[in-house]
């Protein structure tokens, strides 16, 4: 007991004025050129900085003597350094990294949360990087992520390794995070990709597995973190322009317009900062025609934000705002429902009886965020945030709305007790609230305490922890879920800073019903759709073997995992017949946690560089073998919406200030779809090629993105017919 | 560059995708066959369609209550021939029409006969003075119902019943 309040003092202690300076610097590459998002730390401390677009850095707090700094960044080769700090002096560092397209991106963002040295995390992490983002000039950061291998966008729900499905966009087993604050609806769940503008967005991490043992509910099959562009010193403004149009249906027949379909969007950014405060506010437009019948939409979002730095303290204020109405093309006609021309169907057109149907839709938050750091060894972050969403559905029959606000505040400890050691201490509680028409008027509550450590052996390192959630609805009592989780990294070259490693993990993840899957009512498919206010949370195990090999030939390097996951009470819609009053059946659906589901496969992926500095492929392919089997029924079959084969391929090349660049999807068609027998089960293999091009000059760039060339036409829900051909042009001018 | 050019051959060689329904599919139940076109279309058109009578209807409100399917959809109407289907319940049906319409909302009544008229129908092989007789089999659809649309020739519903309006 003396020892560990003498270790708790140790940590605490904050270093003396004296014997403490600033570590500033740059990070650039071998032609001088600046690196931004670059990770600089001093090792065995939690002191840690990233560049900004410049490539600059600053680091406080640092203990004078000798320093160890190391420094990373995606595509180049990481580097370390020791300099001599004297207290109270500021010491220059300035870092040349080598281009190096096969080196192991640096953990950052996601792992906030996971205690770490700075390697690679025990589970598999993939990464949206900046030059993602830019080359393929997105719309939305959901665009960038479907590149991602075992991550599958089905009508804006989010599968990482077959997690979620797809149930109506009434719930999400993959947690969104900006800047690591969960921004999953109140009500349904969902995800808002549009929340913030795609220029706001700098990269997204994707923890893939179960991650409820460090962020709760809704993390049971992933972890999507947003991270938006810091605000970086001097006076910046950023203009984007975007314009562009959809392809036409590849057959005459299914025509159902004349002119051309268009799109565009304007966005402009300003920023002003310097070592203490800075700020930027951001607005843009997007007008789409749509690429079907009743598809046009229309976005404009705001955003802001602000920081403030101390000696030991920042502190980040953030906001957004988004405004939406958009067409909703409910499905698409089937025969005798529009002006068919005698077809089957019409994947281009709507039923008739749909015409008029739109969403208005606004969201906003705000959120609050400080860290301090008490000594190299020790540091706080506490954090506020409120997400709310307001949608109206105008349609031809009725009219639905729903106002769902999430609140939430938290706060988490890092420590590193010594050098082989590392520990994140947390607490958080959200309470969320929804007042709908077809939802009711319902509140859920959530509060947990989250542990986890990490300890170093020798070149093994070894993280356990759990975290223990409360939950509560409508001030009922409380529901406790316990996740525990443990980990392993062990390095197969110890030798090379970057070389191979295996990793092991294994942990239990949980979601809680939404507010939405318990309290529904509303009509689908012609069918009343019934709450079921009883719904438990659904739990799972999840576990995951990889292995990251080292370079090999200097030109490529391989990375696989072997994932299995055994859940338990997934929540699934179900027909049901009820009698009422009068003795009458009728039939009904409703969510219930019916279904014990297995999710296993592989997660294989190639990174090569055969032309160094000028081509790098990716190569992706998972596999998915999944199980569902009823309560009370011995037979099974594979679950909805998870395609058993998925390939991600894309190529770059850059030559000067020019590159140009392809994207291959493929995903085979799904075995099984939700309601099977009560849709159009039509449904086929997604195959979507992608090409792009870019030039940059000075402070402006132009790219040019097609997706889906082949005008492939598929549909990845019922009756949904997936984008076309679209060809977009963007200008960007930054300053 | 060849990875993409050679992924490119490959994807081209999957082809796939959906495709439309060939007009006369295997799971369509009712008729399908070709309409050739010919004569003016006038500026008042909104569409033309198909419907099918299982007896041939007697008066006004026959020919809109009796109307198979209720609510018919467009046939494609521009081009000198199109092919059409139209899903019908396994009958025999004595009159299959192409009805012209107007612009103007439909309300399904005796009134809607001011809006449409008749712009041909399937005429009996062995004898093109009278209407042709075509069955509906359970789980098929005949094919070949061919007949001509005449835009020039569009008659009104008092031609073939007994209407209280026009």
């Amino acid at each position: 007991m003396h020892r560990a309040i003498a270790a708790l003092l140790l940590v605490l202690a904050p270093v003396g004025a004296g014997a403490q300076g600033i570590v500033r610097g740059t990070v650039r590459d071998k032609d001088g050129s600046p690196i931004a998002s670059a990770s600089v730390a001093v090792r065995g401390t939690t002191l840690a900085a990233r560049t900004d677009p410049t490539g600059r850095f600053r680091i406080t707090l640092v203990p004078a003597g000798r320093v160890h700094l190391y420094a990373a960044a995606i595509g180049h080769a990481s580097a370390d350094t020791i300099v001599s700090l004297t207290g109270g002096d500021s010491t220059l560092v300035d870092f040349v990294l080598a281009a190096e397209p096969l080196a192991l991106p640096p953990v950052d963002v996601i792992s906030s949360r996971v205690p770490h040295f700075g390697e690679r995390p025990s589970t598999s992490v993939a990464d949206v990087t900046s030059q993602d983002l830019d080359r393929r000039a997105l719309n939305t950061v959901d665009e960038a992520l479907e590149h991602v291998s075992s991550v599958q966008m089905i009508n804006g729900q989010t599968n990482i390794r077959g997690s979620t499905g797809y149930v109506q966009g009434l719930n999400s087993r993959v947690l969104m995070t900006v800047d690591g604050i969960p921004m999953n609806q109140g009500d349904r769940g969902g995800i808002n990709w549009d929340l913030l503008g795609v220029d706001e967005i700098e990269s997204a991490q994707v923890l893939k597995g179960a991650g409820s043992s460090l962020y709760g509910s809704a993390a049971f099959g992933g972890v999507i973190n947003v991270t938006t562009r810091d605000v970086p010193n001097g006076l910046h403004t950023r203009l984007r322009l975007s314009g562009g149009g959809y392809g036409d249906p590849p057959h005459s027949i299914w025509r159902f317009r004349d002119e051309q379909g268009l799109l565009g969007s304007g966005d402009l950014a300003a920023s002003y900062g310097d070592d203490v405060i800075g700020g930027r506010i951001s607005g843009g437009y997007r007008h789409s025609d749509g690429y079907r019948e009743q598809d046009q939409e229309d976005h404009l979002h705001f955003a802001a934000r602000g920081r403030w730095n101390t000696a030991n303290t920042r502190v980040d204020v953030s906001g957004a705002w988004a405004d939406d109405r958009y067409d909703v093309p409910l499905a698409w006609c089937n025969r005798g429902e529009c002006a068919d021309s005698g077809q089957e169907y019409q994947p281009f057109r709507v039923d008739t009886g749909q015409l008029g149907a739109r969403t208005d839709s606004k969201k906003s938050y705000v959120a609050v965020q400080s860290r301090t750091t008490l000594s190299p060894r020790f540091a706080w972050s506490a954090r506020g945030s409120w997400f709310r969403t307001d949608f109206t559905d105008v349609r031809p029959d009725m009219n639905e709305y729903g106002i769902g606000n999430r609140f939430g505040l938290a706060g988490q400890i890092e420590a590193r007790p010594d050098s082989t050691r590392t520990v994140v201490v947390g607490l958080e509680g959200t309470f969320s609230d929804v007042t709908s028409d077809i939802f009711g008027k319902h509140s859920q509550s959530e509060f947990a305490a989250y542990g986890q450590s990490e300890q170093r052996a020798g070149a093994v390192r070894v993280s356990g922890g759990a975290r223990v959630d409360f939950l509560a609805v409508d001030g009922g009592s409380l529901t406790a879920v316990v996740s525990p989780r443990i980990g392993l990294t062990i390095p197969t070259d110890a030798r090379a800073r970057d070389g191979g490693m295996l990793r092991a993990s294994v942990g239990r993840g949980f979601r809680a019903p939404t507010m939405a899957e318990r309290f529904v009512h509303t009509f689908a498919l012609g069918f009343e759709v019934v709450p079921n206010p009883t719904l438990r949370p659904e739990t799972a195990w999840s576990f995951e073997i990889g292995h990251t090999s080292a370079p090999m030939f200097h030109t490529l390097r391989l990375d696989a995992a072997l994932f299995w996951t055994e859940a338990r009470d997934l929540i699934e819609p179900q027909i049901i017949q009820v009698l009422d009053s009068s003795g009458t059946p009728h039939i009904n659906i409703q969510l219930q946690n019916v279904v014990r589901a297995r999710i296993a496969g592989i997660d294989a992926n190639v990174i090569a560089a055969p032309i160094s500095g000028h081509l790098t492929t990716t190569l992706g392919y998972t596999y998915l073998s999944t199980r569902r089997q009823l309560s009370g029924d011995t037979t099974s079959g594979p679950l909805a919406f998870r395609p058993p084969h998925q390939i991600t391929l894309s190529a770059d090349y850059t030559f000067g200030v020019a590159g140009v660049g392809a994207d291959y999807r493929f995903a085979s068609r799904p075995e099984t779809i939700e309601l099977e027998g009560f849709v159009d089960s039509r449904r086929v293999a997604v195959n979507v090629l992608d090409l792009r091009a870019s030039w940059t000059r000075g402070p402006v760039e132009l790219r040019l993105l097609a997706t889906n060339v082949l005008n492939y036409i598929y549909n990845l829900v019922p009756e949904t017919l997936a984008p076309v051909r679209t060809v977009t042009v963007t200008a960007v001018w930054s300053h | 560059m060849r990875n993409v050019v050679l992924l490119a051959l490959v994807i081209a060689g999957c082809g796939g995708g959906l495709q439309p329904e060939p007009i006369c599919a295997p799971s369509l139940v009712g008729l399908c066959g070709t309409l050739r076109f010919q004569g003016t279309i006038p500026d008042s058109t909104d569409n033309v369609f198909v419907a099918a009578y299982a007896t041939f209807p007697q008066t006004c409100n026959d020919l809109i209550a009796n109307r198979r399917p209720l609510i018919p959809s467009s046939v494609p109407y521009t081009d000198s021939v199109a092919d059409y289907s139209v899903a019908l319940a396994p009958d025999t049906y004595h009159w299959v029409v192409a009805v012209w319409k107007k612009v103007g909302s439909l309300t399904l009544t005796a009134n809607d006969t001011t809006l449409l008229r008749v712009a041909g129908y399937y005429r009996d092989p062995a004898d093109t003075t009278q209407p042709g007789v075509v069955t509906v089999p359970n789980g098929s659809a005949p094919g070949d119902i061919n007949f001509l649309v005449d835009f020039d020739k569009l008659r009104p519903a008092t031609d073939f019943v007994t209407c209280t309006a026009q």
